[in-house]
């Protein structure tokens, strides 16, 4: 399963300015295509001051700029531009409803018994005219409502028939299951979208404010226990899978405060549709809006930073709006240094100079004059481990008098061994007292040769002359 | 040369190469808005990196071997797998970085000191994979790359962490990147050195002559002995060998070794024999050379 890490990340500002009838939102920055292409892909709206999507201006409109840092920004030549690419390639839709108390009165929260004055109803209808609407054989539709308690009906899928089926199961909850948690809910409803891949959107319709069941019964939730969900939850999930919040607003007196700033950290908008009556209109508005989005693509820059901003600018006969956001653009190097210096050269210099010296070191082995070597003791150790054999007579062994003492090894006699020295032939030969052995074979004495191992009562010795050796080559 | 001084000698080489390899990292990094892509960028700088630190590590036989010529091609060699692992480790690491970096970004609020040092830590252990590698293809051997891996993976993770910390509670300290690829260095070092022990089943030690002292680790399924330098155990100084004169297999994890060059006598504890297999404290005896099996 491939996802897609939309990288685009807070929506700095939605410049729109209330005076101008144009508004440009920026709603995903897809950076995935940066290190092998360069490329960088946004996905903007316009809307003018109707609400309504521009989806037919041309790609002069737009211009496409970036900064390092926030204040200085370099215009960028456009390298790609697709009108209604939303329209193009399919859009998944999640409809999160929320069925708490609440919606089972009229418009005005006044309570009722007939279902058709009911908000739940009206939001149902609208939710079969959006089904309807639907002509794109590509768009998904899922269907998720909450309360409560977070249920999902439907994943997002081609089958629309099945959710407008969906929507009779949705009946009216119990007191306990009454409450709202709709920061929960989103942040659930995001991972619905797990292996979808394309324009993503989740239109949540709610009546009332965040109104968790832990915090006002003191009791645990049923499925969350005690743990409370914040709305930078549900931004941050939602902007991780590259899902798009819209939220209608169905209430008459409080609209949650955060739906607003979640939807618009997530590229998406809030509407209003209290008394009903436009609900259709708005689940139809949106739609347009995702379809009508344009893919801009632009070749970005090198320039140094950990984030990059990414301005667009949409431009129609006068009207003007930007939209900032960023993409995390650090290097796996970090960035550089303020300036450079001459003295750099130095550890370049000095790494291959000591190389130079390493490769010098020890290459050869000067003759030495006679020794013994302890490799390795099975149990004791030795006081020298390196002994050069200088007297006529060398002894080994376990006592304080010896030449070469190995200390703590029981098995070690007082003097085990000893190494005799013959000036007629310059030979060194080794006689045991004890029992020893010689190239792992026991003896009891033994001419020897440079690199002989001899063992004294577990203790691991070699016999080396080097001088010796270079004579008899002579 | 015993097993302790290579292993120092290979860690001075991983501090030398990430020495080395700073000034020129600084160099590529400061030209960074001038290169056409990030590809091309990245691809130059982790190239330049990755030779400079292979090439000091492809030394480190020719040095611990005390075989002389071989220094220049083990150095060149690495160099080119080098730049090839550390291209690659460049461009996958900043790969991870991005895709960490992003999902970090939007989980957690704090840029500074939680995002940036994390997906940098990631980063640069992939890019410490692939450099660490490098040395292990340059020979051939399995285990070593195994090895490489490891460490390159360790070193990158606490290099990348060191890199980012160093510059965030030093304001203004301009060697942070030195630390970070020093550490990079010294870890790859330290792992050639310290896996291999654990990996091997058991040690050579020559006992006279030239390379008296020297001990080789047993790390590979198959262990050339001869005056060639193209073997594992290269005993150039030795001239009555052949240039391969024995080998040392192992068979049902236990070490076999075998002449391979009859006019050449060799014993194994004073006996003669063609094959045998070897158990710890024997003494081989071929031509002048005289070896000891022994114990990593």
């Amino acid at each position: 399963m491939t996802r897609c890490f939309f990288l685009g990340v807070f929506l700095l500002s939605v410049a729109a300015g209330a005076a101008s009838a144009l508004t440009i939102s920026l709603s995903q920055i897809d950076s995935s295509g940066l290190l092998l292409s360069q490329r960088v892909n946004a996905y903007v709206s316009v809307t003018d001051d109707q609400g309504e999507p521009l989806t037919s201006l041309q790609q002069d409109a737009f211009t496409v700029s970036e900064s390092a840092d926030g204040v200085h920004y370099a215009k960028l030549p456009v390298i790609a531009f697709e009108p209604s690419a939303g329209a193009n390639r399919g859009i998944s839709f999640l409809l999160v409803i929320d069925n708490s108390g609440s919606m089972y009165d009229t418009p005005d929260s006044k309570p009722t018994t007939d279902p058709a004055k009911m908000k739940i109803t009206r939001a149902k209808e609208a939710v079969r005219a959006f089904l309807a609407s639907m002509t794109n054989p590509q768009d998904k539709v899922g269907l998720v409502v909450f309360n409560t308690r977070y249920r999902l009906l439907a994943r997002p899928s081609t089958d629309r028939e099945r959710v407008a089926s969906l929507l009779d199961q949705i009946t009216k909850p119990v007191p306990d299951e009454a409450y709202t948690e709709l920061y929960g809910t989103l942040k659930l409803a995001s991972q619905e979208f797990a292996g979808v891949s394309g324009r993503k959107a989740i239109i949540v319709l709610s009546d009332g404010e965040n109104f968790p069941y832990f915090t006002h019964t003191g009791k645990p939730h049923p499925d969350y226990g005690t743990r409370v969900f914040t709305y930078p939850e549900s931004i941050v999930a939602n902007q991780e899978e590259g899902v798009t919040v819209y939220g209608i607003d169905f209430g008459v007196e409080v609209m949650d405060k955060n739906l607003r700033t979640i939807a618009q950290e997530t590229g998406g908008k809030t509407f209003e549709a209290a008394r009903g009556e436009d609900l259709n209109g708005v689940y139809a508005a949106i739609h347009r809006q995702v379809a009508g989005e344009y893919l801009i693509g632009y070749r970005a820059t090198t320039t140094p930073a950990e984030k990059k901003f990414v301005q667009l600018s949409v431009n129609d006969a006068g009207k003007e709006s930007t939209a900032t956001r960023f993409y995390f653009s650090s290097i796996v190097f970090g960035l550089p240094l303020h300036s450079l210096s001459v003295v750099l050269i130095i550890p370049f210099v000095l790494g291959f100079a000591l190389l130079w010296l390493l490769t010098l070191l020890k290459l050869e082995r000067r003759p030495g004059p006679a020794n013994l070597e302890v490799l390795q003791t099975r149990i004791g150790h030795p006081v020298t481990r390196v002994l050069p054999l200088s007297a006529t007579k060398t002894v080994i062994g376990g006592s304080a008098s010896a030449d070469l003492t190995i200390v703590g090894a029981p098995q070690v006699r007082q003097e085990h061994a000893t190494i005799l020295f013959d000036p007629k032939d310059k030979s060194y030969t080794v006689v045991g007292s004890g029992d020893i052995t010689v190239n792992n074979q026991p003896v009891k004495t033994r001419k020897l040769e440079p690199g002989d191992v001899i063992d004294v009562g577990g203790a691991t010795i070699v016999f080396d002359d080097s001088k010796d050796r270079k004579q008899e080559k002579k | 040369m015993t097993t302790v001084s290579s292993r120092l000698i290979i860690l001075a080489l991983g501090f030398l190469g990430g020495l080395a390899a700073w000034p020129a990292a600084e160099l590529i990094l400061y030209s960074q808005g001038a290169f056409p892509s990030y590809l091309a960028f990245l691809s130059l700088l982790g190239a330049v990196v990755g030779a400079l630190m292979g090439a000091f590590f492809g030394s480190a036989e020719g040095i611990t071997s005390r075989i002389r010529n071989r220094i220049p091609a083990g150095l060149l060699l690495g160099a080119l797998v080098g730049c090839i692992g550390g291209a690659l480790g460049a461009l996958v690491g900043q790969a991870a970085l991005w895709l960490i970096g992003g999902i970090f970004l939007l989980s957690y609020r704090d840029m500074q000191w939680v995002v940036l040092p994390v997906s940098r830590a990631i980063g640069w252990a992939v890019l410490g994979v692939f450099v660490g590698a490098g040395e292990g293809c340059r020979s051939l051997s399995p285990k070593k790359i195994a090895v490489g891996v490891l460490g390159g993976f360790l070193g990158g993770m606490v290099g990348g962490f060191a890199l980012e910390y160093s510059r965030l509670l030093l304001p203004g300290f301009a060697l942070f990147r030195l630390v970070g690829l020093v550490i990079l260095g010294l870890a790859i070092g330290f792992f050639y050195g310290l896996i291999e022990q654990g990996m091997s089943f058991g040690v050579l030690r020559i006992l006279a002559g030239e390379l008296k002292g020297k001990e080789f680790f047993l790390t590979e399924r198959r262990i050339r002995i001869g005056r060639s330098p193209r073997n594992e155990i290269a005993l150039p100084a030795y001239d009555d060998l052949a240039d391969l004169q024995a080998d040392i297999r192992v068979r049902k994890g236990e070490p076999v070794i075998t002449n391979l060059d009859p006019s050449v006598t060799m014993l194994v504890n004073e006996e003669k024999v063609k094959e045998r297999k070897l158990k710890l404290g024997d003494v081989i005896k071929i031509g002048s050379a005289r070896i000891f099996y022994k114990y990593g």
